[in-house]
């Protein structure tokens, strides 16, 4: 029964990750880019043309701005510190009707300025969506748009992940004790591969199994809702996560009389000292139940959002309303519901988790395409022609793993190009993408897995060197288009890439040896002409 | 000792199982611990029962291919989820 049961769950292990390996390498190599979104977008935007208004002057600009722009007054926001990426101290976004609320290309936005003369000019913009394209591309398994059917599809995937990583656990655990951190290097490569995915799947299984659940929550927590609503709540749920409404008949205010944004920091500061705040959400700013949402970032805790987290703050009184989002002083209840939000985005205790998920989500990109290659190594016969199947599946798991790399790396090396070559940029970067991702998989089924994984490794190469060298040429021919970069965090990801380009170069060096001196045939060999095949070892 | 018989795979209905079962089993359990949190504002008590779905429907659907054959992971699951909404149905009548 027990040996029936470990080949029970073989077979789930394998048609699991199999069916959902390719979605989920895009997922987490796409992730693992995505806890630095906010370098990446500080890269994507070019200097700032004008000098921001100075804090000391924001109230004035809200109040100038309200007055020109009513439909400002809805919900807009003060940004309290200067990066590439803010083109200015005031913005807002309106939605067209009708769009997916987790759909940001439906978004117009806009910044207000104040001219020498302190007259107010409001002018749309366009943010680089560039860390929005490639977080997409991780939520919704690289499909364009987050909208519910794509969601739903990868809620799909992500139980498939969920039963691959149980099953695959299961398999592991009568050897575990034997084979763990059994890494037998040796001429039985397969075995070698077998040994690092074990290691790594075990070592980083807490991970993996926060990712799992969260996704699927996060994909269908609104139809589970729904059924909960109607089962449990009696439909009062809608009422419990909104604010209540103002008394009817309640008279608009005048945002001239709200406090300074000096005064609404000091009144969060007096509650929480290590609180850092990043900006200021105005919502409803001239009317009856105005709040302002002060965000920011405590690393000595737990945020609820990706982004940090707020405290509400009444921006007539600067009384603190609401102080259950604030990091490090939410109740037990809300502080466990934050931890799921916080362990899935890497949303706590700063740089050094982030750089940790980086590493833990490229990992397990790897952790995916390597339990391809087992499977595909696992159906080899020695001496024998690989079957069509098999060299389809190498051909296939080539194609969208390394297309995904390849077009990601295209996608951001582009975003120092497209300003000037293009009117949508947005478009560009989805455009661009999607064709190199074709092509590379179009590329892996013609020249063949072998030839074709070092052929678009190499691409890789180039590709992920072009981030920095695009910085490079801003350095070193500033009137071409690409800017230098301007910031700490946007060196960051020249380097970042520059190290990526190097390792990639050594996989396509490794690979290459593999094809021409490894064992042949196999969908991996391809040996120089002259070379007997069935003899190249 | 009577040799075991063997197990059968019965994927469809295992999976099938595991898949509905496992999800009515979580919303059954969310809805025992709605009523026994009341203690909680219902902004967070709704938000964990919401959480507390996926990883009860996701085990109960990774752990029923250790049943004999999909008939027993059908009859073992649905005594579960009788079970569970038994007591939900208990707990409204004296709450």
């Amino acid at each position: 029964m027990r040996a029936e049961i470990l080949r029970v769950y073989k077979s789930v292990h394998t048609w699991t990750g199999i069916v959902s390996g390719m979605a989920l390498f895009i997922a987490f190599y796409a992730g693992a880019l995505t806890v630095f979104k906010e370098p990446l977008a500080r890269w994507a935007s070019p200097p700032a043309q004008q000098a921001a208004v100075p804090l000391a002057q924001a109230q004035d600009l809200i109040v100038r701005t309200l007055r020109a722009e009513p439909a400002a007054a809805r919900d807009f926001t003060l940004h309290l510190h200067d990066a590439e990426n803010l083109p200015g101290r005031l913005s807002w976004q309106v939605r067209d009707p009708g769009a997916d609320d987790h759909d940001g290309r439906h978004l117009r936005h806009f910044v207000a300025t104040l001219d020498a003369e302190g007259r107010v000019a409001a002018q749309p913009v366009a943010p680089t969506q560039l860390g929005d394209f490639i977080d997409v591309l991780h939520r919704v398994v690289g499909l364009p748009v987050d909208n519910d059917p794509n969601r739903w599809l990868m809620g799909v995937v992500s139980a498939l992940y969920a039963l691959a990583l149980v099953s695959g656990v299961v398999v592991l655990l009568p050897s575990l004790v034997k084979d763990f951190f059994a890494l037998r290097v040796g001429r039985n490569l397969k075995r070698l591969w077998l040994d690092a995915h074990n290691v790594v799947g075990i070592v980083s299984l807490p991970f993996h199994l926060v990712m799992a659940l969260t996704a699927v929550v996060f994909a269908f927590h609104d139809g589970i809702y729904a059924l909960q609503d109607r089962l449990l709540h009696e439909g009062r749920l809608a009422g419990a996560f909104q604010r209540p409404a103002a008394s009817a008949g309640a008279a608009p205010r005048d945002p001239a009389t709200m406090r300074a944004p000096a005064e609404l920091l000091a009144a969060v500061r007096a509650i929480a000292p290590s609180f850092v705040p990043t900006a200021l959400q105005y919502q409803q700013a001239a009317g009856p139940r105005a709040i302002v949402r002060v965000w920011g970032q405590d690393e000595s805790a737990v945020a609820p959002r990706a982004r940090g987290g707020f405290v509400a703050v009444d921006p007539y009184s600067a009384r603190i309303v609401n102080h259950d989002s604030l990091p490090g002083h939410q109740s037990a209840a809300n502080q466990l519901i934050s931890s799921f939000f916080a362990l899935h985005m890497a949303s706590f205790a700063g740089d050094p988790v982030k750089w940790l998920y980086f590493v833990l989500g490229l990992a397990g990109a790897w952790l995916f395409y390597s339990g391809n290659l087992l499977w595909i190594e696992s159906r080899r016969k020695r001496g024998a022609e690989p079957p069509r199947r098999t060299r389809w599946m190498a051909a296939g798991t080539i194609g969208v793993c390394l297309g995904s790399v390849c077009g990601i790396s295209a996608t951001i090396a582009a975003a120092k190009w497209l300003p000037g070559l293009v009117a949508d940029v947005a478009a560009g970067h989805r455009a661009l993408y999607y064709a190199v991702f074709f092509a590379a998989i179009g590329w892996a089924f013609w020249r063949g897995s072998a030839r074709g994984s070092v052929q678009l490794l190499w691409a890789a190469v180039v590709l992920t060197a072009a981030i920095p060298a695009s910085s490079l040429l801003g350095v070193l021919a500033p009137g071409l288009g690409p800017w230098p970069p301007a910031s700490a965090a946007a060196l960051g990801v020249d380097l970042t890439a520059a190290v990526g380009a190097a390792l990639l170069a050594w996989m396509a060096v490794a690979t290459g040896r593999r094809v021409r001196h490894g064992p042949a045939p196999s969908v991996w060999a391809a040996p120089a002409a002259g070379t007997l095949s069935g003899t190249g070892r | 000792m009577a040799r075991a018989e063997p197990m059968r795979r019965d994927w469809l209905a295992k999976t099938l199982a595991g898949s509905l079962l496992g999800l009515t089993l979580g919303l059954g359990c969310s809805a025992v611990f709605s009523l026994l949190a009341t203690g909680l504002p219902l902004a967070v008590r709704a938000q964990l029962a919401m959480w507390m779905v996926a990883p009860i429907w996701l085990g109960t659907l990774s752990g029923c291919f250790c049943f004999a054959d999909g008939w027993r992971a059908w009859r073992t699951l649905g005594l579960a989820n009788l079970a569970v909404f038994g007591a939900w149905a208990l707990l409204r009548l004296v709450s």
